[in-house]
């Protein structure tokens, strides 16, 4: 699905990524973890090709295309999600519109017929009650006045309805309560599937007690210095980061 | 000896325009109803307009304003000719359940308005005199044709259409509005300037509306002129006691034009809302001059200006709140924003604020910039293209002001209008 090679970029003059190396096949999920700093939401950025980054070396393939030739649109288009780590709040525009908007580009990308009216709500009403989320928060802007679990169950939402060939998910699981964590981890769940892939980037194992990863994969100074399967996180948890630090020194 | 200060550049000497006004008047002399406006108001208002002159290059507050045009657009009305079925045509379609008022040329037209009883009434609005700021409007004064002069006693909707046309012969046209409301009267005004007089004419409009004791007035003033035309406007709102005024301002035509607003607040408990609209291509510009005079206690005003600007299109807006010595207890809040489209755009603001008492409450502020990136991001990796990304949230930066209008059909109108000027699909979907 996603085959990431020797992957070099940088913001301003400032080199995030040091030579990324991962394959992620299809019907997987794996972990990105790290310290802060280690440029776990650089690679989320860099893949779904947020202006600021440049790529000063190596590639992505992603079903075969090479990645970094896309525009954002494109990408998404594509099959490719990125649930944000902060959400922008986008009043005026209401989260109804941008679903439908964003639902029907992927699906004309595909060939496949716009929704209608009718079925596009049917739809999302369904997901909204798995997400456990008013109605109401279809009318309002894009992110607007919620708090910040809110936003990230409206980020699991709107991967919901896209059903992405690859979700990319930067620390949603950040500001979330108990309760929150458990139902965003269910829709993650939900979404699994032989044909996608989800690439979770997160600091903290426990999202990884609710959606079990099948590879871990850990952030240094912008490369990969470990990988490994569940268990790695498990081991993040008791021993931190610093050993690591100090083995790939 | 003091030698006279320059006018502003590329406009002409104030001997120039002052023989030119006076040409005027002598070509229009003939066609001056001096019912609606006696010879003594406006010999006054001349007499005024040619006192103060052109606008001066140290005066601020026509530092944006492009009125270079009047160093060779036509200052007098010339005599009103049959309107032609063409011109007809492009009037916009009746508002179910308002009294219409239709002028071509600032002049009424019977044969398309409705029967008005309010009309015609010889007492002036109590509002306050002009001022050399408003010195344009004396033009009006001088020159008006005609004037919708009506008395709200009651509960009045009211649609007046001013249409300018482009003959053979440049022209002047003088759109007048004259309101008073009685105590707890309560209007609904939709007030639309379109067409043009062409390159060298010069639309010139005045109103003037005093709200009485209590009363409520909804007014929504839209100004959809064509590109060529040139346009000043001196709009002056006097709110007595109580009184509730909330001006939607559209602003979305005209090559060039300038709006000279003034409120008094001077009942007490009086409140000015204002929701103004500005969008501007090509190299048009559109210059706003806002005054909120607070001038007795416990009044309130509230400003949200949003302006876009695209190509090299110029829009400024300086918004001005005094709130005098006998207003304690006022509040005052005013919200400027600007959206530069692309570069070689340009939007100035500049809110100010004048206290001269204790206990008010005041917030001001304004910011200019460009769509901001990260809401484009994330609507772009949501696989929207760019220029429905770009509509969308232009969409969403005017939609802020609009939102406010309490009305429904009003805020109706003004979205579908808004989603036209912006000329992209995305807002009319937006709407269904």
């Amino acid at each position: 699905m996603l085959s990431i090679r020797d992957l070099h970029a940088k913001i301003a003059d400032r080199e995030v990524l040091r030579g990324i190396n991962l394959e992620l096949p299809a019907g997987e999920v794996h972990a990105i973890m790290g310290p802060n700093g280690s440029g776990k939401s650089s690679l989320s950025h860099v893949l779904a090709g947020k202006p600021g980054y440049t790529v000063t070396a190596g590639g992505v393939s992603y079903q075969e295309r090479n990645l970094l030739e896309l525009a954002p649109e494109e990408r998404s288009r594509a099959g490719l999600f990125l649930g944000f780590q902060y959400p922008v709040e986008i009043p005026g525009v209401n989260n109804a519109y941008l679903l439908r908007a964003a639902l029907n580009a992927a699906r004309r990308q595909r060939g496949e017929q716009e929704v209608d009216a009718f079925d596009f709500l049917a739809l999302v009403k369904e997901r909204m009650a798995l997400m456990k989320m008013d109605e109401a928060f279809l009318s309002r802007g894009v992110n607007e006045g919620f708090s910040g679990g809110e936003k990230k169950r409206n980020e699991i939402l709107q991967m919901l309805v896209l059903q992405p060939t690859l979700a990319i998910l930067d620390e949603t699981d950040s500001g979330l309560d108990i309760d929150a964590l458990k139902v965003v981890a269910n829709g993650i769940n939900t979404l699994r599937a032989p044909g996608r892939s989800i690439l979770l980037v997160t600091h903290y194992q426990r999202l990884l007690d609710h959606v079990t990863p099948d590879r871990v994969h850990v952030l240094a100074r912008g490369r990969i210095v470990k990988s490994g399967g569940p268990e790695l996180a498990r081991e993040l948890e008791q021993r931190g980061y610093d050993w690591l630090l100090d083995e790939a020194a | 000896m003091t030698t006279a200060p320059p006018p502003v550049p590329g406009s002409m000497s104030n001997a120039a325009y002052e023989q030119r006004l006076r040409d005027a008047v002598m070509d229009a002399a003939p066609l001056l109803n001096a019912k609606l406006l006696p010879v003594s108001v406006r010999s006054s208002a001349l007499n005024k307009a040619l006192a103060a002159g052109l606008p001066q290059l140290r005066d601020d507050l026509w530092r944006y304003a492009d009125i270079k045009f009047l160093a060779s657009a036509a200052l007098a009305p010339i005599a009103g000719a049959a309107v032609e079925p063409a011109t007809l045509a492009t009037l916009p379609p009746r508002l179910a359940g308002y009294m219409r008022l239709v002028f071509v040329d600032g002049r009424l037209q019977q044969g398309l308005s409705d029967p008005c009883p309010a009309l015609d009434v010889a007492a002036a609005p109590l509002v306050p005199e002009r001022t050399r700021h408003e010195r344009f409007g004396w033009l009006n004064d001088a020159f008006a044709m005609d004037v919708a002069r009506i008395a709200v006693q009651a509960e009045l909707r009211l649609d007046v259409v001013f249409l300018a046309t482009a003959g053979s012969q440049r022209q002047a046209v003088y759109p007048r509005l004259e309101l008073q409301l009685a105590p707890q009267a309560d209007l609904v005004l939709v007030e639309r300037h379109l067409g043009s007089t062409g390159a060298g004419g010069l639309i010139n409009s005045a109103a003037q509306v005093y709200a009485g004791a209590g009363s409520r007035v909804r007014h929504l003033r839209w100004q959809g002129l064509d590109e060529d035309a040139q346009h000043l406007d001196t709009t002056q709102i006097a709110l007595d006691r109580d009184a509730r005024y909330q001006l939607t301002l559209l602003q979305l035509g005209a090559r060039a034009t300038r709006t000279s607003l003034r409120a008094s607040l001077f009942g007490a408990g009086s409140t000015f809302t204002l929701q103004g609209v500005a969008v501007a291509g090509g190299k048009h510009t559109l210059d706003h001059s806002l005054l909120v005079d607070h001038m007795a206690p416990h009044t309130t005003s509230d400003q949200v200006f949003r302006a876009i600007a695209h190509d090299r299109a110029h829009i400024a807006c300086r918004s001005r709140v005094e709130v005098g010595g006998k207003a304690r207890g006022a509040r005052s809040d005013q919200s400027l924003k600007g959206l530069l489209a692309n570069a070689g755009a340009e939007i100035d603001l500049r809110p100010q604020l004048e206290i001269f008492t204790d206990e008010v409450r005041a917030s001001h502020g304004a910011t200019t910039g460009a769509l901001d990136e990260n809401m484009r991001f994330y609507l772009l990796s949501r696989g929207l293209d760019a220029d429905t990304a770009r509509g969308l949230l232009e969409w969403a930066f005017l939609e802020d002001a609009v939102a406010h209008i309490e009305l429904p059909e009003l805020r109706r109108a003004v979205e579908q209008t808004l989603a036209t000027a912006l000329g992209n699909p995305v807002a009319r979907q937006v709407l269904q």
